[in-house]
């Protein structure tokens, strides 16, 4: 914990966004941000998941943390974790059938989105209900924005078109870039992301 | 000691909120969640036989009657699942009494298809499908293979394990169109 006096809360929502990125600059959650950037929507589908899931997982960890035993932390964030995922499973299939079409090959991954735990436990075990609320809220939108972007240029690449929306002459269209289909193409692209992230840093510091 | 003690407490006792709650929400949700998919499989019929106004299953889960309101049969939809690049590919095909197809409907991922995005999982595509429409078994083969359908770039594999499907369910299971 850096010792600060009583900085704005707001700050906990922003530093997400761009200083504490958790893709580019904490490094976490890059399975699902891999798997999931093929296409723009499935982009944006698995950003508005896991988000939710982001959100309930850190006020309820919030709410309880004075009384979960320290030593046995992890396997109660798990559990909840995992019921909110179930919850939401079930909640999209009963009452929102359209939306699972489109969501439900996402929910069980949430599962293993490391930025869940890892702010659960990094974040909401350490501070209140609503410095907890506005951190998920941060990391959420952090999250969201590379992996819509990652999708955009990803689809952009393969396919010639961003969200369905045909953007580019049919002769690329004909013989696009698949590499950016696929796993190595995810893995350049981050790279790509990351080491401009990187150098914008270094010149900041300067 | 007592440190240990709630240690084990508290473990069992967000173990047991945690299955109330999704016991809970199992109770509400399921019921919706049957009649939801009854509705998607209703929806999914009409989409390849749109001229038929109910449906009658014959064989369970892989051959229905199109029925008008008169109940008269103006079609059939089989279930054809044949083996994709990731898994089986499910395809409704509605046939209409002639044995031309009226429309196929490829499945969801989130009803387990397993093709690849951006290449196979594009035979979910219109571009993809309608091109079976109005076509009959003779004609439904890859271009490449002497037949009418365009496969999509980059996924043959897709494309014909779709195609040959279509094909060999509309050859296996016409005889049902017989008034």
């Amino acid at each position: 914990m850096i010792p600060e006096n009583r900085p704005s809360r707001l700050k906990y929502f922003t530093s997400g966004i761009i200083l504490e990125n958790p893709i580019l600059i904490l490094m976490i959650g890059l399975c699902p941000t891999l798997a999931t950037s093929v296409t723009a929507q499935d982009g944006l589908g698995m950003g508005i998941a896991a988000s939710f899931v982001l959100i309930c997982s850190n006020f309820v960890i919030s709410l309880i943390r004075k009384i979960i035993p320290s030593s046995i932390r992890i396997p109660i964030f798990i559990i909840i974790i995992s019921s909110f995922v179930t919850i939401i499973d079930y909640v999209l299939q009963a009452f929102e059938p359209g939306l699972y079409q489109v969501l439900g090959v996402f929910v069980p991954l949430i599962v293993v989105n490391c930025i869940i735990l890892g702010r659960a436990e990094a974040f909401a075990y350490h501070h209140g209900i609503i410095d907890s609320i506005l951190d998920a809220l941060g990391k959420a939108v952090g999250f969201t924005l590379v992996i819509v972007l990652m999708g955009i240029i990803r689809e952009f690449f393969s396919a010639g078109t961003i969200f369905g929306a045909i953007v580019t002459p049919a002769g690329f269209r004909q013989s696009p870039v698949l590499f950016m289909i696929f796993p190595p193409g995810a893995f350049l692209l981050i790279g790509i992301l990351k080491s401009i992230v990187n150098r914008l840093n270094e010149n900041k510091g300067k | 000691m007592n440190s240990k003690v709630w240690m084990v407490a508290s473990l069992v006792i967000i173990c047991l909120l945690s299955a109330f709650a999704l016991s809970k929400v199992y109770l509400v949700t399921q019921p919706r969640i049957e009649k939801q998919k009854r509705e998607a499989v209703n929806i999914a019929l009409s989409q390849v036989l749109p001229q038929a106004d109910s449906f009658k299953p014959v064989i369970p889960d892989t051959l229905w009657y199109g029925l008008d309101k008169n109940g008269n049969k103006v079609g059939i939809v089989i279930k054809v699942t044949p083996r994709g690049y990731g898994g089986t590919v499910e395809t409704l095909v509605g046939l209409n009494m002639e044995k031309k197809v009226t429309g196929i409907r490829i499945a969801s991922p989130a009803e387990g298809l397993h093709e690849t995005p951006g290449l196979g999982l594009k035979s979910r595509n219109p571009d993809f499908r309608n091109q079976f429409k109005g076509k009959t078994a003779t004609e439904i083969r890859l271009k490449r293979d002497g037949g009418t359908i365009d496969a999509i770039s980059a996924a043959t594999i897709t494309s014909r394990a779709v195609t040959e499907g279509v094909r060999k369910g509309i050859e296996k299971y016409s005889k049902y169109l017989k008034p």
